[in-house]
């Protein structure tokens, strides 16, 4: 059998070996064991033959031998015949896949491709009723043409142009119909369309607009955008479409789909880019005339969005290469019916339509210097009469606002002081009426009635604007402006929210930032000139003063000015016999510390200052003020310290590591020799003054490096100071030095002591528990300072996951069930130091904290105490003797679990839900009056829980009624029954009732929390419960409470329905 | 709205001139005196009892605050009312001026007996157009919205105010009449109206 006969025989039904087979044979052809001609020849008797499906099979077989032919074996003159060969048969299968082949080959010419075409074009009847698969094939064969060969196409003219539209006339499918739209796109930009415009642009607006949905699972990943590209593409391809396309677009716009309407809104804004100026220019109006429907009876925001787009697209269009503004111009013709129809909205600018006039000012008048400018012209000068002649404040404050439009989109055609850009060539036509804003806008801010907070505001914007547009105003136009700011700011009472004055703080930071020379000049000396040199405790007007200040001085050089008058004022106080009050000076340092909060300090140049003026100048002090070598005692203030040790912290964070070596030295000794100053630690017996100064020195601990060498008292182990601590940490009876030496303890313990010491820390824990916790059940009690100090230490262990967090744990939950009902219950109040966020023993400044601390804290606890207090539940029946020596355990093993749950993320709380919603349930139900902070606890987490996961999570735990009821009877207002309902925790049960009620945020998907399809809402059973029980609440006392109650009624009548929506979409 | 809207270039009021009530300052509380930009910056300093374990000393036993009682008011109902939506237009009420504070009025029921708790709420409706047909709707809304959130011994009258509407008498008997408001609310295109305009309530 002959390899054609193999190979007719074989590729139906195996690809692989007619492959092989086509191989082989070209292997031959190729070692000239056999001629191609001989090839040709053998096909003899099958090309002819009456059945297609042979033929094609037969020329298949060509392909295949030629296909696995080296590219250069053909000779030019093989490549004719074979060309002429396959174009004659193009109709057969495998001929296309052969032309294909063959006019990648570099032999292949221009008149072969214009041969090729010219069957394709043909015979374009049959090929249109062939499988989408072929047809696939015959256009990639043009499409490869079109990119190997455009010439020869190209030279064909409007045959070749027909030709490719009959071709495609019909096609449906999307993929042949991507390779369409990219073919017939080259046709129209590089063909002369000129007679068969028409023609060509229905060829491809046929599809528009396009409908197409991709099936689920798509092989091809064609979209609906991507059709929609290319087709827009073509529409936007030729000018001379416009005549077809303009019309016919805005036609669509009569569709009540607004995806059909967006569709042409998109294509029209591709028609505007892309078509010629001139052209665009001729249906400009006709365009605006249609649009203007679209935006002033705006139906869907979005189709306002992009009808507004067209118009500024076509005024960029018409600015091309405008450089003299004249009213002969193609853009002054758009531009004229539209600030004729503006204006006539604008006549009453308080009313609703002047807000669409607004926007199409805006957005046209942005497009371009040229647009801008003859808006300009035309529009300001009339609303400026209509604002001398308005009568009332509403009218006058619109027309505030619709000149603040302009000025924003002056803002982006010549920018701010700040912008780098170029300028435009034309001069800001707003320049004319300088005089005239400045003085409209000023008396609107400073002339009304002070009362008219709002107006004052749009007035103030509107100035703040026109002070940032670049060149407008001279310096001395914005000081005028500053001087107002500063002006309302410190003479004018506050009134109702405050609006008024917010704005200027935020105007007057803005201007830092484009005129710092004027803040500095104008405003910091008024304001540090309302500052008293100290405060006699009478009023706090100061503060407003410092915090404008500190909202003013994000700027560097309006920083660095700060930093030292505030430094200034501060060193006076502290030099007085006489301070006043301590706050004055406190707040002066918090100022300083927000500033720097809010400036990268690292890149600081000044930072050696700050270093030297506050950190070691402050700390030397701070300990002349602890031994009493001070003229007062502003600096052994608590509050004082504080505030001190964050701001060295801060500013330490940032130093290069010899400096923060040097720190390192003088934690207890603060930069203060040893004759003057004796540290805290081994300290026989410190005054309060004395110990107190702990608080700077844990704030200096904690921003050192966890390396530091240089640390005193660590060599050659921590322990002497870790037992020192923790004796002062037992013994301290001060809150504020009590919390710096439990930070303190915490921070050696978790930061720097080294792994392999670990068991010292332990072994000291042991030392503050009482021997007999886990073995018998004798009485113990232990003071609070203890307890703390034992969960502070084994905060610092558990956050970096020592080896025996678990034993920790379970020691820990042991001292709930103290018989001693105090010990019990102090201890369940430090559960929440565990997890607690502190802001010193913190990532920033460095701490151990391991990422899965929290998780091992919350998994190793939950069962745990779900266990204990199941053990509890069932102990207290009557025939207990030692029940009531017990009743406190399980109130303590509740709050000690609102206190992690408090400071554990929802995330975690999740997958052990079925174990923590009955505890969270008995929390509910306890009653007394000091039960109300793990009652509200539990209501945020609650409440955490229903908002990410709706009520189905719940419902799987099968605890809806249960939940409900305990959320009704906390949410009522109950005085009689003795009952202690808190009206934080009324608000916080309704709120939870409330999310019930609403869609999950959580949940990405759009299953309603309510009626799956399907599926009741669990909620049913209880709607009638709910409603009846909060009709009660609305008439509570308090106010929240009435109005959480309002909206919980509403979403329960709202969202929970017998049956789910019919279409939800 | 595919119909021609009955107004459509109506007035709107700025959202910031809308009266509301202004909650008096934290003031006089020791401790607690940072309200302003430093509070963040100053956390946990002053008040250190978030980690203390002596009791929960915050502003929660505040007793005085707590049983203060807050009567219900005429800004409340305004707060009620305002935030419908015009079914016309996606504007409120308020911003609208169909309904503004001076118009809503809480009294006795039953003046005759002192002790009685019965309120009346009577809110008057001004509609941006004197021959607006959809102000039945509009008061029904109103009512809806009232009889939901209003505990039952209020008793709810919404009316048209008089002089702003052309047929305002009809409309009125038919806001007053406990029948027909009842039938209107088993009318299912109608509820649907409604609940659209209340969609937006806060």
């Amino acid at each position: 059998m002959s390899a054609l006969q193999t190979f007719l025989l074989v590729v139906d039904h195996d690809k692989q070996e007619a492959k092989q087979i086509a191989e082989r044979i070209a292997q031959d052809v190729e070692s000239k064991k056999t001629s191609l001609i001989d090839v040709v020849q053998s096909l003899g008797e099958y090309i002819n033959d009456d059945d297609a499906i042979l033929r094609g099979k037969a020329v298949s077989y060509l392909t295949a031998v030629i296909r696995a032919l080296p590219p250069k074996f053909l000779s030019r003159q093989q490549i004719q015949v074979l060309t002429t060969f396959f174009s004659d048969r193009i109709e057969d299968g495998g001929a296309v896949a052969g032309l294909e082949t063959l006019q990648k080959l570099d032999r292949f010419n221009k008149a072969l491709a214009e041969e090729v075409a010219q069957a394709i074009f043909e015979h374009f009847q049959e090929l249109q009723s062939r499988s989408q698969s072929q047809r696939f094939q015959v256009y990639t064969l043009l499409n490869e043409l079109m990119i190997n060969h455009r010439a020869a196409l190209h030279d064909m003219g409007d045959h070749s142009l027909v030709g490719i539209v009959d071709l495609m006339t019909g096609e449906k499918d999307p993929r042949n119909l991507m390779l369409v739209f990219s073919i017939l796109k080259v046709v129209m930009m590089e063909w002369d369309v000129s007679n068969h415009a028409e023609v060509l642009f229905d060829s491809v607006y046929n599809y528009f607009p396009i409908t197409f949905k991709p099936p689920p699972n798509d092989p091809y990943g064609i979209t609906a955008v991507d059709l929609k590209g290319r087709l827009q593409d073509c529409i936007s391809a030729n000018s001379q479409f416009a005549p077809h396309a303009i019309p016919a677009l805005l036609d669509k716009l009569d569709s009540t789909s607004p995806n059909v309407k967006k569709d042409a809104l998109n294509a029209l804004i591709a028609c505007v880019k892309l078509y010629d100026p001139n052209t665009v220019s001729k249906y400009s109006i006709t365009i605006w005339e249609t649009l203007k429907f679209e935006i002033l009876n705006a139906q869907e925001e979005f189709l306002s969005d992009l009808s507004l787009e067209v118009l500024s697209a076509i005024a960029q269009r018409l600015s091309e290469g405008v450089t003299q503004i004249s009213d002969q111009l193609p853009l002054a013709q758009y531009l004229r019916p539209i600030t004729k129809e503006c204006s006539e909205q604008l006549q009453e600018p308080q009313q609703k339509q002047a807000k669409p006039a607004q926007l199409i000012l805006s957005s046209v008048s942005a497009a371009s210097a040229a647009s801008f400018t003859l808006i300009v012209q035309t529009v300001v000068a009339p609303l400026l009469t209509i604002y001398q002649g308005a009568d009332g404040i509403a009218k006058q404050r619109a027309l505030l606002e619709t000149f603040g439009v302009l000025f924003n989109a002056a803002i982006q055609v010549f920018g701010e002081w700040t912008t780098r850009d170029p300028e435009p060539t034309i001069d800001n036509p707003l320049l004319e009426f300088k005089d005239q804003f400045s003085d409209i806008f000023g008396q609107a801010l400073m002339g009304v009635i002070k009362e008219e907070g709002s107006f004052r505001v749009s007035a103030l914007k509107g100035f703040l604007r026109l002070s940032t547009l670049r060149n407008y105003f001279q310096d001395n136009e914005i000081g005028l402006f500053v001087q107002y700011l500063d002006e309302i700011l410190l003479k004018e009472e506050s009134v109702g929210r405050d609006d008024l004055k917010k704005e200027a703080i935020a105007a007057l930071t803005e201007i830092s930032k484009h005129k710092p020379r004027l803040i500095l000049d104008i405003t910091f000396p008024a304001f540090v000139a309302t500052l008293p040199d100290s405060d006699d405790g009478s009023g706090s007007d100061y503060i407003s003063t410092l915090e404008t200040l500190a909202q003013i001085s994000a700027e560097k050089d309006i920083f660095d000015t700060l930093v030292r008058r505030l430094l200034s004022k501060l060193n006076i106080l502290l030099q007085k016999e006489q301070p006043g009050s301590v706050d004055y000076p406190r707040d002066i340092l918090l100022t300083i510390l927000y500033v720097m909060n809010q400036r990268k300090l690292d890149q600081d140049p000044n930072l050696d200052l700050y270093y030297d003026k506050i950190v070691v100048s402050l700390c030397r002090s701070a300990t002349a003020a602890a031994s009493g070598n001070a003229p007062n005692t502003i600096l052994t203030e608590a509050t004082v310290l504080d505030v001190l040790g964050k701001l060295c912290n801060l500013i330490i964070r940032s130093l290069p590591r010899s400096k923060q070596d040097e720190v390192a030295e003088n934690v207890y000794t603060l930069f203060t020799p040893a004759e003057d100053f004796q540290p805290v630690p081994f300290s026989p017996s410190p005054s309060d003054n004395h110990r107190r100064t702990m608080i700077i020195s844990t704030y200096l601990l904690a921003s050192l490096p966890t390396d530091s060498k240089a640390l005193p008292y660590s060599t050659p182990n921590m322990t002497p100071l870790l037992s020192d601590i923790t004796t002062r940490c037992v013994a301290e009876t001060s809150p504020a030095t009590s919390l710096a030496l439990l930070r303190h303890l915490a921070l050696l313990a978790n930061k720097f002591l080294p792994k392999t010491d670990l068991d010292q820390a332990t072994t000291l824990l042991d030392t503050l528990l009482p021997a007999t916790t886990l073995t018998t059940d004798l009485p113990f009690t232990l003071p609070p300072t203890t307890i703390q100090t034992i969960f502070w230490l084994s905060k610092a262990l558990i956050l970096r996951l020592a080896p025996k967090t678990t034993q920790i744990l379970t020691t820990l939950l042991a001292l709930l069930s103290s018989p001693d009902p105090t010990t019990s219950t102090t201890s369940a109040r430090a559960f929440t130091i565990l997890l607690h966020d502190d802001n010193v023993l913190s990532v920033p400044n460095g701490a151990n904290i391991r990422l899965l601390s929290k998780q091992r804290v919350f998994t190793t606890l939950i069962p745990l105490m779900s266990t204990r207090i199941r053990e509890v539940n069932t102990a207290t029946s009557p025939q207990e003797p030692t029940a009531s020596t017990t009743t406190h355990i399980k109130p303590a093993h509740l709050t000690a679990l609102s206190g992690i749950l408090s400071t554990i993320p929802p995330s975690l709380v999740m997958p052990e839900l079925p174990t923590l919603l009955p505890l969270l349930l008995q929390s509910l139900d306890l009653q007394s009056a000091d039960s109300t902070p793990v009652r509200a606890a539990t209501l945020d987490t609650l409440s955490v829980i229903i908002r990410d996961n709706g009520v189905r999570v719940i419902d799987d735990c099968g605890h809806v009624q249960s939940l409900v009821s305990r959320l009704l009877s906390t949410a009522e207002h109950a005085p009689a029954s003795g009952a202690v309902n808190t009206p934080r925790l009324r608000v916080g049960a309704i709120k939870c009732l409330f999310l019930l009620a609403q869609v999950p945020s959580g949940s990405g998907s759009d299953a309603p929390a309510v009626a799956k399809a399907g599926t009741l809402s669990p909620l049913l059973s209880v709607k009638n419960q709910v409603l009846r029980a909060l009709l009660f609440v609305l008439d509570d006392p308090k106010r929240d409470v009435r109005k959480a109650a309002v909206d919980a009624r509403a979403a329960w009548l709202r969202g929970v329905d017998d049956a789910p929506d019919e279409n939800d979409d | 709205m595919e119909s021609a809207m009955q107004n459509s270039n109506p007035t709107i009021l700025n959202i910031a001139d809308l009266p509301t009530r202004l909650y008096p300052e934290p003031s006089g509380k020791s401790g607690t005196r940072r309200v302003g930009i430093f509070a963040s910056t100053d956390s946990s300093v002053a008040d250190p009892s978030n980690f203390a374990v002596s009791p929960y000393a915050s502003a929660e036993s505040d007793d005085d605050v707590n049983l203060m009682e807050e009567p219900i008011d005429e800004q409340e109902i305004y707060d009620l009312v305002s935030t419908i939506s015009d079914p016309e237009h996606p504007i409120s009420l308020g911003a609208l001026a169909v309904v503004s504070l001076p118009d809503i009025e809480i009294t006795p029921t039953l003046p005759e007996v002192p002790g009685s708790l019965v309120r009346t709420v009577t809110v008057l409706i001004t509609p941006t157009i004197t021959h607006c047909s959809l102000a039945t709707v509009i008061g029904l809304g109103v009512r809806v919205r009232l009889e939901q959130s209003l505990p039952p011994r209020f008793r709810v009258d919404v009316r048209i105010k008089e002089g702003t509407h052309s047929t305002a008498e009809e409309v009125n008997k038919q806001l007053a009449d406990k029948e027909r408001v009842a039938a209107a609310l088993e009318n299912g295109t109608l509820m649907g109206v409604i609940a659209k305009m209340l969609e937006t309530c806060q």
